[in-house]
Parts: structure tokens; sequence; C-alpha cells
């Protein structure tokens, strides 16, 4: 274990603020190579927080180039601090700030398609090697994907992967983002799986092409409710068994399904079809990540998405970093 | 320590043979067979902890090989530095703890502590006894001192394990190894689930620290191999461990340790007969002190 001191990091500038954690920019004293510092919130009702324990220990099996790397653990006395491989933007300041230069009339953050084709084929293989591993991320979302300026995506904020129960509040009085959650866990399904990463996947594609968040609810009602307007009430006839999840309500306006088409005239043929395979309300039909990336969509994917296939995992040893 | 290629959710790593060869403890002058017998009982106490606070085995398991990996190695915590039995209470609530089975620091402090007014005797005073007639309470100002303790040794087992606090463990995998093997079309087939538990059970308790140095996929298979013999059920005549990548060698050196538990337990309860097994540094200084003199008598 590394018993370096804290300050052997030069703290930067703060780029944000997450669910239980500060992350600034940092400059490695010796090297001058940027990284990016997590310090972890100490709070003194339960010790060194769950939720830090979780994404450190799964960091440290996790690697993968589609995974944002944890270099090193400062741990003293009252201080827990990550350090992670810098990445310049998360997703969604990168659509944020972002106008595409070939198509001047394209809404502010939507990207060109073959920049969605090449994040989506990363985000997949990331998510792939999560699911390889028995690991859920759990909390897929454009503020959780890191890029670079060379083209590459990394998932990130492992906090919530492989936890019990998703909480929809945090310490902090931010309220966790409904928007990517799957209707499964929205109806308060307890033995959801991989699927769900999946069905975020799938909004943060839609995301992709036009700027906007797909299903952008405000409660757990409405944020189902959005979902259905576009992909249908369900009912035990297309989904059996729904009437017995603990959110079902018979109060639910019954609205028609919606063509994906319609609604993302941007997306090529191809490309909606994979949406819709992602994006079913029944977790069950969901196709896998692994599925999605033989999609023939990915076909001509930039040959630099396709870095990180087959890389194995690495893990180190039970002491020291 | 090999490096985790693929199906990190069902290996380990392992303990190299530096982590094997000596520990802070015996570098601090703790006796190989005192350190023994406290990593024993730490995980017996840690084992009935976990039953009165009706945590999964997993979860008993995953802290008992916490605490063991803790206790390991020259970079490894010493018990002349941290009390034995707040490493146990804090491996437990650190590993209960990211689970779906999290528990209040008061509820472990507690049962810790009224288990350890037992003095080591708790298969008698759980079982026979039944239920507790005392109350247990401790005062505010006991529960703050023991709650900043248990909070600051949990941050020194994972700083000492690197965080490294996952662990595979045995007993899915051998109901599955079971089944493949078509155990359960016999009548024995329970009969024989139940003594593998019971192994796997025991070998958590093992001075070799088998959880330490070797896979889940063999401590499986070794259990399965001596319940059968056991209980006299029949598993096919082939070498089938090595259908389940274990090989003969190391197959028959689990073997041996599992049979060899029953007489160190035996050898543990005899010698501790009259005594307690020191879980305080203060307790554990006293009996190396105890030992010296009886050394300087004789």
């Amino acid at each position: 274990m590394d018993k370096r001191h804290p300050n052997s990091f030069q703290q930067l500038e703060k780029l944000g603020e997450g669910t239980y954690a500060t992350v600034f920019k940092g400059r490695n004293g010796q090297t001058g190579a940027f990284v990016a510092l997590k310090e972890i919130h100490l709070d003194s009702e339960e010790g060194t927080p769950s939720t830090a324990i979780r994404e450190i220990s799964l960091m440290k099996e996790l690697k993968h180039t589609n995974i944002v790397s944890l270099y090193d653990v400062i741990h003293t006395e009252n201080k827990l601090m990550l350090v992670f491989e810098y990445m310049d933007k998360d997703l969604k300041k990168y659509m944020d700030s972002y106008q595409s230069p070939t198509n001047p009339s394209a809404p502010r953050g939507a990207l060109d398609p073959d920049v969605i084709k090449s994040f989506m084929y990363q985000l997949l293989l990331g998510t792939a090697f999560c699911h390889e591993n028995r690991v859920l991320h759990r909390d897929l979302k454009p503020q959780n994907l890191l890029t670079n300026t060379s083209g590459q995506l990394k998932l990130a904020d492992f906090g919530l992967a492989r936890a019990f129960g998703i909480p929809v509040n945090t310490f902090s009085n931010e309220v966790v983002t409904l928007w990517y959650r799957a209707p499964d866990v929205l109806l308060g399904s307890r033995t959801y799986n991989t699927s769900i990463d999946i069905w975020s996947a799938g909004c943060i594609m839609a995301e992709m092409y036009t700027g906007r968040p797909l299903f952008p609810g405000t409660t757990n009602e409405d944020q189902l409710l959005k979902i259905f307007r576009l992909m249908g009430t369900p009912s035990e006839r297309s989904w059996p068994g729904i009437t017995s999840f603990p959110e079902y309500k018979t109060t639910w306006p019954v609205y028609a399904t919606q063509e994906l088409r319609a609604i993302l005239p941007q997306v090529d043929a191809l490309g909606i079809q994979l949406l819709n395979s992602m994006l079913q309300v029944r977790p069950e039909m969901r196709c896998s990540a692994q599925q999605a990336l033989a999609h023939p969509w990915f076909a001509d994917v930039y040959p630099q998405a396709r870095k990180g296939e087959a890389l194995g995992g690495q893990g180190g040893g039970f002491k020291g970093m | 320590m090999a490096p985790i290629r693929d199906h990190s959710h069902l290996v380990n790593s392992l303990a190299t043979s530096t982590h094997l060869e000596t520990s802070a403890s015996q570098l601090d002058s703790v006796p190989r067979h005192l350190e023994d017998s406290i990593r024993y009982e730490t995980s017996r106490l840690s084992q009935a902890a976990g039953i009165l606070l009706s945590l999964p085995q997993e979860i008993i398991a995953q802290s008992i090989i916490v605490m063991q990996r803790f206790w390991v190695g020259p970079e490894g915590g010493s018990m002349l530095e941290y009390d034995p039995q707040d490493v146990a209470s804090a491996a437990m609530y650190l590993c209960a703890k990211p689970s779906g089975f999290s528990l209040s620091p008061r509820s472990i402090l507690t049962t810790f502590e009224c288990l350890r007014s037992l003095n080591c005797k708790y298969d008698e005073s759980l079982i026979e006894k039944g239920p507790f007639e005392t109350e247990w309470r401790l005062s505010d100002g006991e529960y703050e001192t023991r709650r900043e303790q248990l909070y600051k040794v949990e941050a020194q087992i994972l700083r000492t394990l690197g965080f490294q606090t996952h662990v595979a463990l045995p007993y899915t995998l051998s109901m599955n190894y079971l089944q493949t093997l078509e155990a359960f079309h016999d009548d024995k087939g329970p009969v024989l689930a139940r003594r593998v538990f019971a192994h796997l059970n025991s070998a958590l308790l093992s001075p070799q620290l088998l959880y330490l140095t070797h896979q889940p996929c063999a401590l499986a298979t070794a259990s399965i191999y001596l319940a059968a013999r056991e209980v006299g059920a029949l598993l096919p005549e082939a070498e089938w461990w090595e259908v389940f990548d274990v090989e003969r060698e190391e197959l028959g050196f689990l073997v041996v340790a599992l049979r060899s538990m029953e007489a160190f337990a035996v050898q543990e309860k005899r010698q501790w007969e009259s005594r307690v097994v020191p879980l305080t540094i203060h307790d554990v200084r006293g009996e190396i002190e105890r030992e010296r003199m009886l050394e300087a008598d004789e």
C-alpha cells in the first residue's frame, strides 16, 4: 500500500461533485501528468463509506480500456482519496458544449453519427466486460461516461455497482437521476440483472442523437409514464406478470406503442433496429451487451473504438496497491 | 500472485509464500502456536456472532477470510498492535456493510461483547442453554469509544488489504458440482450436501489457512470427495475432480487437511480447557509472558 502523502498530488480545480465524493483535477508532483482526484467524504455515521469499499474493490478487478483506471488509493487517518486516470470531459459536458461542424443546423448537443457509433461501441465494450465479471454498473448516464480528446470513452463511478437496492437520495441532497433507469427497476423489481445497464445504454444512444434526454422524468411515476407514452403501456398480455410488481398501477393511462423511427428520424434504419432491441420494456426481451456489439450497425465503426476488444481483466494480489 | 484473467467472481487472489512464511505477529514475537489459537478462536467468535446476527453464511465466511488476510504476511496486522477481537468485529462490520445485510455498529459491538462474556464457550451457551437471559447493553460512553475503535480498525484492514475485500466462495459452486455429479439422484443427496457444507465451514477455521491457499473449486471438490466417503454416497468411478480443474495431488492434500480439522479442534479445546484464549493486545502480551516464565521454570 502506498503511504505517500496526499500532497504529492497538486490539487487543481474542482471537476465535480459526485454522489459521495468531490472530484478535483490533480497533477502528479513527480511526473507532471494530470490525474483525477476523488476525495471521499468520510462520514462519522458509517466509518468508511460502503460506496467507497465497493468502488475500490471493484475497480481493482475491472481493468479494461473502456473502464477508467484506478491508479492509487491514498488512505490516511482522516482522508480517503482515489487517484484515477484523467479524462477531459464527461459525456454530458461534451454534449452540452458540442455544435456539429459538419451540420450547423443540428441542435446543440446532438453528436455526429460516426462519433455516436464509436461512443456506443466503447460503452458496450466496457459494459460487456463488467457483465462478464458479474458486475452491474447500475448507474450508467452521460455524467458517468468520460471522454478524452482521442475519442475514447470510459465507464466511471462504480459507487452503486453491485449494491443492493438503488437509493433514491444520496447523502448530499442531490437526487439520483431516474432518466436512465430501466422500467423493471422503476416498477420495484428486486431481481433485475445485467439488462438494466442495456436500457441505460439505449437511453444514452438516443440522447446522443438529439442532445436531449429521451425520458426526462421527475418522479418514479412520471418516469414510468414518460416511458409508456413512447413504448406503450404494458399489460398482462404484453408483459405477463406485470401486475404483480410493487409499483404496478391500474390507473395508468393506456398509451399505444410509438414507432422509434418517427421520434428519432435522424437515426438510420440499422441504428433504429439496435435501439429497439436495447429499449425493450420487458427485461428478458432486451439484448445483451455482447449481442449489441455483434449488431451489423457496428460493422463500420471507427477501428480505434475496437481497442478494448479481446482484452482480459487483470487483478492484483490482495495486499498492497 | 497470479493475476486474475477471467471469471474473477469465481477465484481469489491467493497468499504468496512470502505471506505464509512469516507474519507481523511472529515478527513481534508472538509464538506461531499462539497465533494459530488466536486465529482459530477469533474465527469461531465470528462464526458465533454471525449466527446471532442472522447473517448469511457467505458474509460470515467472507469476514473470516478478510480477517485471515489481514493477519497474514510481514506487512499484515500484528496481534500485538490490534486487539484480535476488534479485528474480528471490524472485519464483519466491513463485509456486511456493502451487502444487503448491513449492520449497525451497535448491534455488532453488543453481539461481540456479549459473546466475549461467555469465555469462548459459545456452543455450550448458545446451543444447550438456548436464548440469553441477560440483557446486554453497552453504556453510551463505552459505545462511543468502541465505535471509534471499530472505524479505526476497519480503515486499517482496508489499508492493509488494499481494499481487496472481494472473496469468492465455494458454497454455491459445491452445489453445482453435486448436481453435475447427479448426487441428488441418490437418496443420500441431502445428507451429502449438508456434510459438504459442514466441511466447507470447518475449513474456514483451519490453521493451514485453506481459503487463502486454495481456490474455491478445489475446496468444493475436496469437501465433496471426503463427504461422499463419509456418508457412503456413490460418485463416478472416473477421475471426476479433473472436470472441476482440480488435480489429484491438490485433492489429496485438501482431503488430509479437512480430516485433520477435528483433531485440531479437540487439541485446541483441551489446551484452553481451563483458560481463555487471549483476544486483546493486553492479554496476548500476558500470555506470551506466562509462557516465557513457564519455560524459564523448566
